[in-house]
């Protein structure tokens, strides 16, 4: 089987995940039929209502990744200002080259080809710790984080409580 | 790598050293791979800004969104340049690599001495601490110093071997700039150093200049200009040793095309005059041509170009992943290897130059075959009800492989008007089959491609064009009977499905 330009991309970045692997993270294609389909466990960050929660997630990558970025979607429920209760993922790393039609996101944040899935699950550890209320994908979840912050850290706690099943 | 046993899907990378004593190496290795495609570099190429990417990436990130994808300069294509040391360095790196992790991997046989003598020493160790203390325990602390030292002199050893090796290739180019010019009457490109008439350099920088420095042998003289002089001639042999491409005409760049500029049709004659496919939508026809371009001029900056014909190959390759995505939307569903098949033979029926004929005659016996199982299976259906179906399934599951080539694997589910007609009339023409069931298929068709992650426009397409195609040939009469055959096929199914 002959790979083309994304999935060699994609298995290169797998090996170098699997033989050096980033604190608190895992990831890798769900299966060898389809490189372009992976799952990943992100771990909560310490020191945020996320600690000590694991939070699985898939990413799909378009057929010219790396030129076009991935989109991330958590699969249990993640309460975040950035994050849209469809559990989908909204950061200024994953969003296409070029100028951000509202004028949010300056280019240089957006998604480059230099980017990497290790990149990527890394801002989401820091988007979990650090939500950006700018533009909100989860509008509820933001004004409560900007308005009334510990009710939700509370609320944050219990779904990690509860998706743990404890 | 549990999910990857299979040597295809064991890349090499950087992070191989890090469980070897030549971890060091991983950095070396990373220097050497693109930022892009995480690859050795390919042609690497140098940007105005500096940094250096493999051609076909840099190109393929230029035309997405003309700025380096590493400092979000603006660049042009048209400014790379060859970054040629590094491609040998690259080379001669990626030629020894095997070696060196074999090497590095391999268990110790000369280094096992200060293990060797660690084990003796653990009971001195015990005894050390007992009676002698620090004296010993100095000894001790020495003996792992002196095993690491020796591995870092093993490496800077083959490091220097790496760099000995670049020494002897790389400054072969240098002698071209110190050369005297021939007295020809004419003079240098700036950039690749071709000789031609003075004012025949601002066109030439315009539109043929390759970009960078051309060995002597590849600056062919342009008809214009008078033969090369023989003081070239020594320098010749020299550079041809470098490179393996020498006695063939180097490729010409294609310029880029201003597409807003041009009309359909001109576009449609820009693609011909270069053979390729003039079919699809206006933006598939501009992706295909920016597309081929990129190849094309990667292609040429390589140092081993690749053949036309492969270049094609790429093309198609390209058309089937990423230029058409509609048609690769289901990808995520079904095995790969039916899906590429199916893309496969949807590009092949799609493409203009498609030889029917030819498909007719490689494929007309299986027709034939199926048109008879077809006829018989409708009788007995009218005949004895569900007594036709099973032996529909048999034909399904025969004739599979022609099914997939001729069109996409979806498991068609013919729309129930369709279904009566075929069931209702023994013998069916095909303007009864083909016109009623197609309109369906294209929903159908535009279902299967939301329902996988909402490009259908590609898929639609096809369907779309075999429609078509259908319709184009049934006036013809012998080929009635293999556009007749689709349809029936799909029978089968339904049977099962229902």
């Amino acid at each position: 089987m002959s790979l083309n330009v994304a999935q060699r991309r994609l298995l290169q970045e797998y090996r170098s995940l699997t033989n050096n692997p980033p604190e608190g993270i895992t990831a890798g294609p769900i299966s060898e039929d389809d490189l372009l389909h992976w799952e990943c466990l992100i771990q909560g960050p310490e020191g945020t209502p996320f600690e000590g929660g694991v939070f699985p997630a898939e990413l799909k990558f378009p057929n010219d990744y790396p030129h076009m970025p991935p989109s991330m979607k958590f699969l249990g429920d993640v309460f975040h200002p950035n994050v849209y209760p469809s559990g989908l993922v909204c950061i200024s790393i994953l969003h296409p080259p070029g100028d951000d039609p509202n004028h949010y996101e300056t280019a240089s944040e957006r998604w480059s080809p230099i980017q990497s899935v290790e990149k990527i699950l890394l801002s989401v550890m820091s988007m979990l710790a650090e939500p950006n209320d700018e533009s909100p994908a989860n509008v509820e979840a933001a004004k409560m984080w900007r308005e009334r912050r510990s009710e939700y850290e509370t609320r944050v706690k219990v779904s990690v409580r509860a998706s743990l099943g404890l | 790598m549990e999910v990857f046993g299979d040597e295809a899907f064991n890349v090499p990378d950087s992070t191989d050293w890090l469980d070897t004593p030549l971890a060091c190496l991983m950095p070396v290795e990373q220097a050497f791979r693109c930022h892009v495609c995480k690859d050795f570099y390919d042609s690497p190429m140098l940007t105005s800004c500096n940094h250096t990417f493999c051609s076909l990436c840099i190109r393929r990130c230029l035309s997405v969104d003309s700025k380096c994808p590493l400092c979000r300069a603006t660049d042009q294509e048209s400014k790379l340049r060859g970054n040629w040391a590094l491609r040998e360095a690259v080379e001669a790196f990626k030629d020894s690599r095997k070696a060196l992790l074999e090497f590095a991997r391999a268990p110790p046989t000369i280094q096992a001495a200060p293990p060797d003598l660690a084990g003796p020493s653990s009971p001195t160790k015990r005894k050390a601490t007992e009676m002698e203390g620090a004296k010993e325990e100095d000894q001790e602390t020495k003996r792992p110093r002196r095993s690491t030292r020796s591995t870092k002199t093993r490496a800077s050893e083959l490091t220097a071997a790496i760099l000995q090796e670049e020494e002897d290739t790389t400054p072969t180019a240098d002698p071209d700039y110190v050369d005297q010019p021939p007295d020809d009457g004419l003079v240098a490109c700036p950039i690749c150093l071709t000789r031609m008439k003075e004012q025949q350099v601002d066109r030439h920088l315009d539109t043929s200049c390759p970009g960078s420095p051309q060995p002597a042998s590849k600056r062919r003289p342009t008809p214009a200009q008078t033969p090369q002089q023989p003081t070239f001639s020594s320098f010749n042999t020299r550079l041809t040793s470098q490179t393996t491409t020498q006695n063939q005409k180097p490729p010409e760049r294609l310029p880029a095309l201003a597409y807003s500029m041009l009309r359909d049709t001109a576009l449609r004659k820009k693609l011909s005059e270069l053979g390729l496919s003039t079919h699809g939508s206006r933006q598939l026809l501009e992706k295909r041509h920016k597309e081929w371009i990129t190849l094309w001029n990667a292609n040429c900056d390589s140092s081993r170009p690749k053949k036309r014909s492969e270049l094609l190959r790429d093309l198609d390759e390209w058309e089937r992943t990423v230029g058409n995505p509609g048609t690769a939307a289901g990808g995520g569903q079904q095995g790969l290897g039916l899906m590429a098949r199916a893309q496969a033979a949807g590009a092949q029926i799609k493409d203009k130059e498609f030889d029917g004929k030819a498909w007719a005659n490689r494929y007309g016996g299986s027709f034939g075959d199926l048109i008879k199982q077809a006829r018989k299976g409708i009788k007995r259906q009218t005949l004895d009800g569900d007594g036709g179906e099973n032996t529909g399934e048999g034909e399904g599951e025969k004739e599979k492989e022609t099914e997939t080539e001729k069109e996409d694997s979806t498991p068609a589910e013919l729309p129930t008007p369709a279904r009566r007609e075929v069931e209702s009339s023994a013998a069916p023409t095909p303007m009864d089959i083909v016109p009623p069931s197609s309109p369906p298929r294209h929903k159908q068709g535009r279902d299967a491609g939301t329902e996988h992650n909402g490009q259908a426009p590609g898929r639609d397409a096809i369907a779309e064009d075999t429609a078509m195609m259908g319709e184009q040939v049934i006036p013809g009469t012998p080929e009635k009977g293999q556009w007749e055959t689709p349809q029936q096929q799909q029978q089968p199914p339904i049977a099962g499905d229902a």
